[in-house]
């Protein structure tokens, strides 16, 4: 009576219509008469598309000519990539000086570069890099972008940012090495003569005022050429506009958010009036007012140049977008939260900055890098009122003699560029949200 | 309220102490510190902004009355009546340059502005909801597909986009000559690079009696959808509507419209000189603005409807397909109606920023309200503060008018939830 089998009967493989190249295609494309002729003309028309573009853009594109003529003699129905090259140094430079080029470069980097120890997981006092990113470099790319004379406070800003980020550096270095703070490490290499916090903390003062002082003679032996701002443009002056947006709609936004939910009424009435007002009227419209009245309100002899006006306009105007962002995150902490920290003994500031704002924030990453996103987007409009952004540059081609009526290639290339940072953003917000995110996977 | 309770318990400690020893006494402290107390805090806060917040504006305003007064500008709304000196471009009122007012100028403005937004409005919902569902069909390609179109199009900005279908796309539209004749061969829509110029009905004098044949039709139409719902309730039947519809509308006016006589002629373009005369036109400007308005918007759109439908639970479309419905009805009949209450509030500020990205039209010189007023006029008239104040009061009344709909249906939602 051997009718029961001993061992474990394997499971079988899914039949092949499931697992193979053919069974997916029936699934998801041919899975009823109707899908297959969708998918069929679809195809079609993919190919007619990708088919023309690719004929115009790469096939018959013309690459190296010196003027549209000539693009026109070697092909007449190619893009004219020519010229978009020709002018690839304004697209990206505006007309910022050809041999000062490098301290755009420079600028750029010493950003990217001070802000890598924030991805490197063992760099201890990210709090402390990001604290100084935001009060120093800015002073430190005003001077290298601007350059020219600077007033005493201007050069003291500039040493300070050149001392964080020595610090910054030597500190990222250490801990990638040794998985210490800076402060530990020297500590522990003093070793048993620094035997109180105190003196540890003196010391540490002595050698940041040691080297402030080195940094303060040192940035007075040079002097960078002034290039007013007038010189600048492209891509470098949108995000130089849209950085300062970006940098400032965030704490902006969070002050007017959390005095929209204050219970007091006269910050309450007062936030929600700024926030409803910036919001209901276009970013063309506050653009225009900051040209038009701005220059009213200043006190006599007190002329605001035209870049400091459009980006006191963005950064009012994307502060009230990021509000309503930060206020939609609050909605969604439970008041549990709330009671849990007045619980604990917080107070206002306590329960706001340890524990409502962090999840709020967490919460609301999407739409709060989906706003970073649209401050980039709308910074083009500074075009409109006579401003050589990127857009600004990528219409002038066609102005150029030599490339008179090229229009098509130069936007193309912009929207591309557009393309791959808005792409690069989104794709690190999703993976912030995935970092961040504290649900347990089930 | 915290300060109460610590008061309380330091209270009780005390009584306990007093039980315990004798001897020693913790004095409580005062009770009332007025520095600490929360409302008096509150008060002096307010009372600081309003004085910094103050000071702020009466410092703006007094500037700018100096530096008005400097300049010899005038102020106040007499400018209005004032004649203006140039020629709108496209007008959906009779304007005459030289004659017409600032005043009308603004209201050429506003219709303008309106005009291009509503029917981008529209047109961006319909195709935006469209595009969304394709994003979730099943079948890959198509699913894709509207992918691609959603990501390119909202990850550039609509400032690149509407310059391109400008300069690049209409702009270099055929000569007049040669014009596109997008009627097959007819002649009564024509696409060149001065714009689109269609044929348009001129209504006769009895054409009223058709018009009146129209709305009895739809009475009709409604009696007979109410008759058919009360059917269905009572014998659980479906009586077939949408046909039967269709044809009330199509016979009853169409027949009216022959017995009268067919009181309608076409005024169709014709080519007099340089240009076209007669028919409709829309210059290639508006025509730019309306397809950048909608490609934007229904990419847009078409992320909202993604994440509405994505929203329902799954579990919905599986019941509807297990009680015998076709895909397309469980779409329609369940899952659609529920998503509603997710993709209504974000369609609807969707609309808003259309009205508002509309406003872009001045980078084209379409002549919208900003381009018209806020650059125009206020070139040639001055009135900085006045023109710019008026402007953004539109923006404004328009984003409250949108916002109360919106509150309107929140409420309304909110019922039906209980």
């Amino acid at each position: 009576m051997a009718f029961v089998k001993k061992e474990i009967t394997h499971a079988r493989p899914a039949p092949l219509s499931e697992r193979s190249v053919i069974g997916w295609m029936h699934k998801h494309l041919f899975s009823s008469f109707y899908n297959s002729i969708l998918t069929i003309v679809t195809l079609y028309i993919i190919y007619i598309t990708t088919k023309g573009l690719w004929v115009w853009g790469i096939a018959d594109a013309v690459w190296i000519a010196e003027s549209r003529r000539e693009c026109f003699d070697i092909s007449i129905d190619g893009a004219c990539w020519a010229g978009v090259i020709a002018w690839m140094d304004n697209i990206f430079y505006g007309r910022y000086p050809k041999d000062e080029l490098w301290r755009v470069n420079v600028g750029i980097l010493l950003l990217i570069v001070w802000m890598l120890p924030l991805w490197l997981p063992r760099v201890k006092g990210k709090i402390f890099i990001a604290i100084t990113l935001i009060s120093f470099y800015p002073f430190l790319a005003n001077y290298i972008f601007l350059g020219g004379e600077s007033s005493f406070f201007s050069q003291f800003m500039v040493s300070a940012a050149i001392v964080s980020f020595v610090v910054i550096m030597l500190n990222a270095i250490i801990g990638v090495i040794q998985g210490q703070s800076i402060s530990t490490f020297i500590a522990t290499r003093l070793g048993s003569s620094l035997k109180s916090e105190k003196s540890q903390r003196n010391l540490n003062l002595a050698l940041l005022i040691i080297t402030f002082i080195i940094a303060f003679l040192w940035q007075q032996s040079w002097v960078l050429g002034e290039v007013p701002w007038t010189k600048w443009g492209g891509l470098f002056l949108t995000l130089v506009i849209s950085g300062i947006g970006i940098a400032t709609a965030l704490p902006g936004g969070i002050i007017l958010a959390l005095g929209r939910r204050s219970k007091l009424p006269v910050i309450k009435v007062l936030s929600t009036t700024f926030i409803e007002v910036f919001r209901s009227v276009p970013l063309i419209t506050v653009l225009f007012m900051a040209t038009t009245m701005f220059p009213l309100f200043l006190p006599e002899g007190f002329v605001l140049n035209k870049l400091a006006q459009v980006i006191i306009a963005v950064c009012l105007f994307n502060a009230a977008y990021m509000a309503e962002t930060v206020r939609g995150g609050l909605q969604t902490i439970p008041k549990g939260q709330y009671e849990g920290a007045h619980t604990i003994g917080l107070g206002y500031w306590g329960t706001m900055g340890l524990i409502v704002m962090p999840q709020a924030l967490k919460n609301m990453i999407p739409n709060i890098v989906g706003n970073f996103i649209s401050i980039l987007k709308g910074t083009t409009l500074v075009s409109i009122i006579g401003l050589f952004d990127i857009l600004g540059m990528l219409s002038s081609v066609s102005r150029d003699l030599s490339w008179i009526g090229l229009h098509k290639e130069p936007l193309l290339f912009g929207a591309m560029i557009f393309f791959i940072l808005c792409a690069l953003m989104s794709k690190y917000s999703r993976h912030l949200e995935a970092k961040l995110s504290t649900n347990r996977k089930t | 309220m915290f300060f109460s309770i610590n008061e309380y318990q330091r209270e009780i400690i005390v009584v306990a102490n007093d039980s315990n020893t004798k001897s020693q006494r913790i004095k409580p402290k005062e009770k009332f510190n007025f520095f600490h107390d929360e409302r008096v805090r509150g008060i002096f806060y307010q009372l600081l902004t309003v004085v910094i917040i103050g000071c702020f504006f009466w410092y703006l305003i007094s500037n700018t009355a100096h530096n008005l007064e400097l300049r010899g500008m005038n102020s106040g709304f007499g400018f209005l009546n004032v004649a203006a000196g140039f020629d709108p471009g496209f007008k959906l009122i009779s304007y005459t340059p030289g004659i017409g007012t600032y005043g009308r100028i603004f209201l050429i403005g506003i219709l303008n502005t309106l005009y291009v937004s509503f029917l981008a409005i529209i047109a961006c919902t319909v195709l935006g909801f469209f595009i969304g569902i394709l994003r979730l069909s099943n079948n890959w390609l198509i699913s894709k597909v509207a992918l691609t179109f959603i990501e390119i199009f909202r990850n550039t900005p609509l400032l690149i986009q509407l310059i391109f279908w400008y300069v690049g796309v209409f702009s270099i539209l055929p000569q007049i000559k040669n014009s596109l004749d997008l009627s097959a061969g007819a002649e009564v829509v024509l696409l060149n690079n001065r714009g689109l110029y269609t044929a348009w009905p001129v209504p006769g004098e009895q054409f009223w009696i058709t018009g009146v044949a129209f709305m009895a039709a739809l009475i009709c139409v409604y009696l007979l959808k109410k008759w058919a719902n009360k059917h269905q309730d009572k014998t659980g039947k479906r009586v077939a509507v949408l046909l039967p519809s269709l044809a009330i509308l199509l016979i009853l006016p169409g027949l009216v419209f022959l017995l009268t006589g067919s009181p309608l002629s076409w005024d169709i373009p014709k080519i007099e000189g340089f240009n076209f005369v007669g028919g409709a036109s829309l210059p290639p400007a508006f025509i730019a603005l309306l397809v950048a308005l909608v490609v934007y918007g229904a990419a847009h759109m078409a992320e909202i409807v993604r994440a509405g439908i994505q929203s329902i639970n799954k579990g919905q479309n599986d019941a509807a397909l297990a009680i015998g419905l076709r895909q397309n009805k469980a779409l329609r009949l369940i899952i659609i109606p529920q998503a509603m209450p997710a993709i209504i509030p974000p369609m609807i500020s969707l609309w808003l920023s259309t009205v508002k990205n509309s406003s872009l039209a001045v980078a084209i010189g379409y002549s919208d309200i900003v381009s018209l007023f806020m650059q125009t006029s206020l070139n040639q008239a001055g009135y900085a503060i006045e023109i710019v104040a008026m402007t953004m009061g539109f923006y404004m009344f328009v984003s409250l008018i949108i916002s109360g709909l919106l509150n309107i249906y929140n409420k309304k939602v909110q019922l039906v939830e209980r």
